[in-house]
């Protein structure tokens, strides 16, 4: 199976088009997830797209770039696989689950970094199966300085080979925060600003129109912004590297406002009545 | 007469100094906010020295060009930096005196014991610089958003005119002479005999001095990159006497003597200085590179059109030296801050012909200044205050260094550094 090599960064919306119209009428369910894989050997970072999503996500602008900004880059080649004929499972309709992402370095803007995704870890949930897309970012020496991990819950989607039932969810850790301490406005068109700089112009996020096709009565906002919106909060206690993961609870519909709380190594963003929209952990590595 | 500096203050010193490297504005930092770089500039002494999670007494900067969002852009700063957030900060603002202003002030506190560790220093952006609405359009926002029934709100728009609508660009103008830092020194420049020739071999120096303190790595540990950019990207290393004659004049009509190569160019950058007392200083293995001596600020009565509106240099500079007991002799090395290079020759023919003496040339912007540098306003003062502790520190105990950097409004700043 031949990876998928781009010379640069494919570009999102095609891919997308192509992922959900080859979805309709195929024959989905019990195949594997194709072992290919989805590679930029060498990606020079642009500072004004780098820049236009820092000012979306509350980042300020430095030298170093935020993680979650090294998944961006990645998640065209996510797109990419998941368009693919034979991968598996509908791109309309995927949920992103949860995320998990190993910063190992500081990473400079200035930095020619190669960039590549697989697709693995198919199993299945009570709602369906899920799948992981795992990211790897690499420097100029070739050594590792980003990894990443998101799981995605196919609604109804079926696993190869897998007979056995559907593994229980695990107990939600739950971690006792302190009171909000922030408080955020998202505005009515914060999901086209967000993919304007992130180019995951999944129609959900767009309008209310286009949500409104997908069961969303208002456009929700993308699970990777309030991710980003929280590591933009952290910013300045962070350490040089760490794991943070998330789990994406509920969709934030826009305009909203959320709120957030945090311990210092556990956060949670949550709604009006406290519950979570996102919930996650940073761990210094 | 003021007492001069009694022997109960406490010493502050200059512990070293961190900026970005310096851009021409539209450039390489167009996408950056002042609070961006001046975020970057603290995080990089904060790297530098150490201090990530540490409390420090004060950090005190500005910014000439400001949004209204940045009322407090030094805390906010603070806040996106490393620092223990606990360290509490101050905006200050005195147009291009804005960084040296901050470094006096840090200081004075220190030595009066109310900071034992203090940041200093000041940020600038030409490129994200705010535009204004004509006043016309900014009288009917306010009247509309206190209006309180929806139709008081649009009758507040009923007076604003088309030519309301177009938006005031930011310009570096007196307000009340209503002419630019550039046509106002274009004044001093001819009055003073200020020959073209001498304005481009100062900014010659300037760009030959600085490109050898770069070639020796003596900004290796006062600089750190910044969005891909490493080294000052105004300095002309290559330039030469006759690349310089080449241009036009930009002010002082079309027999002016005043060009882009003996001006200094709209810049974006950030700089900051970390100061201490002395004696915590040194318990903590810091570098103790010199110490604030004093520092004195003067004004010009440059409105009525009597005096300069650059030159107050020259009239801050006799007090401090009176004051400390100094003459221009006394100097190891003496900065100038290069606004226009006419500004620079102006000054000292102004300090001849009021008695205070003659400024040697050999000691005179020894590293480069703000023609080769470039000048984003309020960061010039934090540049200049660590390069030339570095330079008194490496030329021993007991040399002194002296600063003068003119302001907009008539204003100057000087000061003076002593190695110890």
């Amino acid at each position: 199976m031949a990876d998928l090599v781009f010379p640069e960064l494919p570009s999102i919306g095609p891919l997308l088009a192509r992922g959900v119209a080859g979805s309709i009428g195929a024959g989905r369910g019990a195949r594997p997830v194709p072992g290919r894989a989805a590679i930029v050997a060498s990606h020079r970072q642009d500072i004004a797209r780098l820049s236009a999503y820092a000012r979306v996500c509350g980042f300020t602008l430095r030298d170093h770039v935020p993680p979650t900004w090294l998944h961006v880059l990645t998640f065209p080649l996510q797109a990419a696989l998941m368009a693919e004929r034979d991968f598996p499972y509908a791109l309309a309709g995927l949920v992103h689950a949860s995320n998990s992402m190993m910063l190992h370095r500081p990473v400079s803007v200035g930095e020619e970094l190669a960039l590549v995704v697989r697709a693995g870890n198919a199993r299945p949930h009570r709602k369906g199966a899920l799948f992981d897309l795992l990211g790897e970012v690499r420097g100029r020496g070739g050594e590792t300085v980003w990894t990443g991990t998101s799981s995605y819950l196919a609604l109804g989607g079926k696993v190869a080979g897998a007979s056995a039932p559907a593994e229980a969810e695990p107990a939600a850790s739950e971690v006792a925060l302190p009171a909000i301490s922030q408080q955020w406005r998202l505005p009515a068109d914060l999901g086209r600003q967000y993919a304007a700089v992130s180019g995951d112009v999944n129609p959900i996020h767009l309008n209310a129109l286009t949500a409104r096709v997908f069961g969303f009565k208002r456009p929700i906002i993308h699970g990777m912004w309030t991710h980003a919106r929280v590591i933009a909060a952290l910013e300045p206690r962070l350490p040089d590297a760490y794991t943070v993961d998330v789990e994406f609870k509920r969709p934030i519909l826009l305009p909203g406002k959320a709120g957030f709380a945090t311990d210092g190594s556990s956060f949670a963003v949550t709604n009006r009545d406290g519950k979570p929209y996102l919930t996650g952990s940073i761990t210094p590595a | 007469m003021p007492q001069s500096p009694g022997a109960s203050l406490r010493n502050a010193v200059i512990v070293g100094g961190n900026r970005t490297p310096f851009v021409k504005s539209g450039g390489a930092y167009a996408a950056a906010s002042n609070q961006d770089m001046l975020t970057a500039a603290i995080d990089g002494l904060v790297a530098r020295f150490g201090l990530a999670g540490q409390k420090v007494d004060e950090v005190v900067a500005g910014a000439v060009l400001k949004h209204t969002r940045d009322f407090n852009l030094t805390r906010e700063s603070v806040l996106g930096s490393a620092l223990d957030p606990h360290t509490p900060a101050v905006d200050l603002q005195q147009a291009c005196g804005t960084g040296l202003e901050a470094v006096i002030y840090a200081a004075n506190k220190i030595r009066l014991g109310q900071a034992t560790t203090a940041i200093a220093g000041g940020v600038d952006s030409a490129s994200d610089a705010p535009i204004v609405v004509k006043e016309g359009l900014r009288r009917a926002l306010l009247k509309a958003s206190y209006a309180r029934k929806p139709l008081d709100r649009v009758k507040a728009f009923t007076a604003v005119r088309p030519a309301d609508l177009a938006p005031v660009p930011p310009a570096v103008v007196e307000p009340r002479t209503g002419l630019s830092m550039g046509e106002s020194q274009a004044q001093t420049t001819a009055k003073w005999g200020i020959t073209r020739q001498a304005q481009d071999e100062l900014a010659l120096a300037s760009h030959r001095n600085l490109a050898r303190a770069w070639d020796s790595g003596f900004f290796d540990d006062l600089v750190t990159p910044y969005l891909k950019v490493a080294k000052d990207k105004i300095l002309r290393p290559e330039t030469t006497i006759e690349a310089l004659g080449k241009l036009r004049p930009v002010f002082g009509g079309q027999d002016g003597t005043m060009t882009a190569g003996n001006s200094t160019a709209l810049t974006d950058g950030a700089a900051v200085v970390l100061l201490a007392e002395e004696s915590y200083a040194r318990e903590h293995h810091w570098p103790v590179l010199a110490r604030v001596v004093d520092a004195q600020v003067a004004a010009s009565d440059y409105v009525t059109g009597n005096e300069d509106l650059l030159l107050a240099g020259a009239r801050a500079i006799p007090e401090l030296l009176e004051r400390n007991g100094l003459g221009l002799d006394d100097f190891t090395y003496i900065e100038i801050h290069e606004a226009f290079a006419s500004t620079v020759l102006a000054t000292l023919a102004a300090l001849e012909q009021n008695g205070t003496g003659t400024v040697d040339r050999a000691k005179l912007n020894v590293h480069g200044s703000s023609l080769a540098a470039g000048h984003p306003f309020a960061a010039t003062g934090g540049r200049i205050v660590a390069t030339l502790a570095k330079m008194l520190a490496e030329k021993g105990a007991g040399s002194k260094g002296l600063i003068s950097i003119c302001a907009a409004g008539g204003m100057a700043v000087t000061a003076i550094l002593e190695a110890v």
